[in-house]
């Protein structure tokens, strides 16, 4: 069905199907969209999308209430229909929230049969906010470690960190606006450098030349200008981006894939300044894939994606020895592990503490949301 | 020559998350004189809790050596502090119908009440280290001594503190493998409020607040007596760690920072400030906006005394059920007492008065030695005059009628 598209956009879960809903509308009409839920009904609300209700036989179209062992297990039993719709689709881009059943559950599952099939997977989780208490918190971090083995892309979007990037007294939509606009972004970079017509194209496969290696943090970033210097202030939006400062997150690359787009306006000048100055915020050394794209619709406006990755030095292949144990799949991948304790900072690895279903370790200040005044 | 041990001496070591202190002290006509004293980084504990057994005693064996060689005298016995999670207090109560004609009360029934209370098992794997008593109540007033008044219930209390089982064999083993035995187990929070609250300020009513690095713990006196006592697991390591995931430093600078400008409120006017990391603006030099440093900083330092509020709330209302209890200057006219390390953060008075609307001060120990009056040093100091005001019998002593009685006769 999606052999036209070479980008699919997955919705998984709840919070996922939301997020994909809220931001589909902005995307290219080169991206296909799939939603996939438990719960039947955020499935019926969705135009235009492709529709995959698991676990109907688990949950009864209920939705998982926060089970993830019944979210895996929806998961699995539509591997059939899964594996249809990831056929021929080079690149599967997975939404999900973690915390909750189907997300938790089921995004590792998911991803792995998108990449059984083929395509290069990139995957944005959210994590729950830290006042949704302990459980969610425990599970969304249990999963962060399975869905990254099984993910060539992932990056962790913080709810916690999104909401600091309003002021105080906005309205909660808008903060869920926020956080669209920058998943939403990076996601249109990549499928707007994918389309014919790009000014320097770059395809799908160049993007699994960056993503290489499950497992392996990544950085995504997004930033918009206007105005005078526009490409620069993009630029410098892109490194200021909340997705590339969340506790855990990247701060240099070996690898880079930047996309600028910008109306007719742009000037060779101003698009390779901006690229400059990503790279010199983050990294790029071993490879930097460039895109631009002259879209008359941006006006004066300038956008710069950014995706990149860290590419562990490969393992030469180590010789099973006969009847040596074979690796332990629990264990968990050791970046990750460092995901959480960035997060906690200097406690990292200690246990959690909660009080009033907090995890009091995480600075105050990331748990009320606040924004910090900015650096002189 | 052998150093020969002193009846009178008198060695304390309280073991905190961030510094581990140790002072031995002779005591003349009811007053401790300094001999020795003995600080030493703590390695091996985290939020108050042990992680690593072997490296805290080998640092608690370095402090023990140091006080013995600084005074030349040999320690048989040692007062340990206890604070943080570990150690958990409850309200025990015992109730008796007062059985004579004439309605009097005698020494047998306090006994008996007091065994009654005693007698309520702690949850297993916990085992009680100290009772602390509460005013005794009868036919609902309070009243100091009982024995020979007239009335028909009489309800005696005691807060109760117990600590894992497994946790107090480990500390004891610690100590006990230096030949050393534990005289008692001193709750840190008590401590701190031996040093620096003074009568007055226990008969009226007084909340001490305790900011370790670890742990905050607090304890509540009023009318003379403990009403409770309690522990957060945060402290001021979590404000250096706040400002270094905030700031992207190393946990050194944020401690520096923290320091130097960090304050317990936050006001608009510090917004505008740049301060210089090192101050020589030499290569290396960075410059911060001082507004994030107090705002990171006084979020959590609220924050904490907010979770201190909440949980006093929490004891009171267990203790008084069914009352509208609410932590005000009339209940506790001497307001909150700050001592530990974090006590000497900018504004930490004001931050009391704007979360728990008491006044509050910083507590200074007294104590003849003036390089130890400081807030900090609150926990060993008030470890001494505790120790010597409580002369708290040896832990787990015989649990017979004869104890009970002399336990009678010590409050």
């Amino acid at each position: 069905m999606s052999t036209a598209s070479s980008i699919l956009l997955v919705g998984l879960g709840g919070a996922g199907c939301s997020m994909v809903t809220r931001i589909a509308p902005q995307l290219p009409g080169e991206v296909a969209v799939a939603l996939i839920d438990t719960d039947a009904r955020s499935l019926n609300t969705a135009p235009n999308t492709s529709l995959l209700q698991i676990g109907r036989a688990q949950t009864r179209g209920m939705g998982t209430g926060g089970e993830a062992a019944l979210g895996l297990a929806s998961a699995e039993s539509e591997e059939a229909a899964l594996r249809r719709l990831f056929t021929g689709v080079p690149l599967v881009v997975l939404v999900t929230g973690l915390g909750g059943g189907t997300g938790s559950g089921g995004a590792a599952a998911v991803a792995g049969i998108a990449a059984e099939m083929g395509a290069t997977t990139l995957a944005f989780a959210t994590m729950p906010f830290s006042h949704e208490g302990e459980r969610r918190m425990r599970q969304a971090n249990e999963a962060t470690i399975t869905l990254a083995q099984k993910c060539h892309g992932f990056v962790v979007v913080h709810n916690d960190l999104l909401l600091q990037q309003v002021a105080s007294d906005a309205p909660l939509s808008e903060s869920f606006a926020a956080a669209d606009t920058w998943v939403g972004g990076a996601i249109r970079g990549i499928a707007s450098a994918f389309a014919p017509g790009a000014l320097i194209a770059a395809d799908p496969s160049a993007l699994r030349s960056i993503l290489a290696n499950p497992g392996s943090p990544t950085l995504c970033a997004y930033g918009v200008g206007e105005g005078e210097g526009a490409a620069m202030k993009a630029a410098r939006a892109a490194c200021e981006c909340p997705l590339a400062h969340g506790p855990g997150a990247v701060t240099k690359v070996a690898s880079l894939f930047v996309y600028v787009a910008g109306g007719p306006a742009l000037t060779t000048t101003e698009a390779f300044e901006a690229v400059a100055a990503v790279r010199t915020r983050f990294g790029g050394e071993t490879s930097t894939i460039l895109c631009a794209r002259i879209d008359p619709t941006l006006g004066a406006r300038i956008e710069v994606s950014v995706i990149g990755a860290s590419l562990p030095a490969p393992k030469s292949p180590v010789k099973a020895k006969k009847g040596a144990k074979e690796a332990d799949p629990s264990q968990p991948v050791f970046e990750f592990a460092t995901e959480e304790s960035m997060r906690r900072g200097l406690f990292g690895g200690t246990p959690m503490t909660f009080i009033d279903g907090q995890d009091v370790d995480v600075p105050a200040y990331i748990r009320k949301a606040v924004r910090l005044p900015s650096a002189p | 020559m052998t150093p020969k041990p002193l009846p009178s001496l008198i060695a304390v070591i309280d073991i905190g998350t961030h510094k581990t202190v140790s002072l031995l002290g002779q005591v003349i006509d009811g007053k401790a004189r300094m001999l020795s004293f003995s600080e030493r980084r703590t390695d091996g504990v985290v939020k108050g809790t042990v992680t690593d057994l072997e490296k805290l005693s080998q640092c608690v064996h370095e402090v023990v050596n140091d006080i013995e060689r600084g005074s030349n005298r040999a320690v048989e016995q040692v007062y340990l502090s206890l604070s943080g999670p570990a150690a958990e207090g409850e309200r025990v109560k015992g109730i008796i119908a007062v059985p004579a004609h004439d309605g009097k009360v005698t020494a047998k029934d306090v006994a008996d009440a007091v065994s009654s209370a005693k007698r309520l098992e702690p949850p297993a794997g916990r085992a009680t280290l100290l009772y602390m008593r509460q005013p005794t109540i009868l036919d609902g007033r309070a009243v100091s001594n009982p024995v020979g008044m007239a009335g028909r219930r009489l309800e005696v209390s005691f807060w109760r503190v117990t600590m894992e089982e497994g946790n107090m064999r480990m500390r004891v083993g610690m100590v006990n493998g230096m030949s050393i035995r534990v005289r008692d187990f001193i709750l840190a929070s008590h401590a701190a409020a031996c040093a620096t609250a003074g009568e007055a300020d226990k008969q009226g009513g007084v909340l001490v607040i305790d900011i370790g690095a670890g742990t905050t713990d607090w304890i509540l006196y009023y009318k003379e007596h403990i009403l409770c006592a309690g522990s957060i697991p945060v402290g001021g390591e979590h404000m250096t760690n706040d400002l270094s995931v905030a700031l992207r430093i190393s946990r050194e600078t944020a401690e520096d920072l923290k320091v130097r400008f960090g304050s317990a409120v936050h006001r608009d006017a510090d917004v505008n400030q740049t301060i210089w990391k090192d101050g020589d603006k030499g290569v290396g030099d960075q410059q911060f906006n001082r507004g994030t440093i107090t705002k990171v900083i006084s979020l959590r330092y609220q924050e904490t005394l907010e979770f201190v509020r909440k949980d006093v709330l929490r004891h009171l209302e267990h203790i008084f059920p069914g009352h509208a209890v609410k932590i005000d200057q009339q209940m506790l006219p001497s307001g909150v007492i700050l001592t530990g390390g974090s006590a000497n953060l900018a504004d930490a008075p004001e931050a009391v008065q704007v979360v728990l609307g008491l006044p509050a001060r910083v507590g200074i120990p007294s104590f003849e030695n003036e390089s130890l009056r400081k807030p900090e040093y609150a926990g060993v100091v008030g470890l001494m005059a505790a120790a010597i005001i409580d002369a708290p019998p040896v832990v787990r002593r015989p649990r017979g009628f004869i104890a009970v009685l002399k336990d009678l006769f010590r409050f």
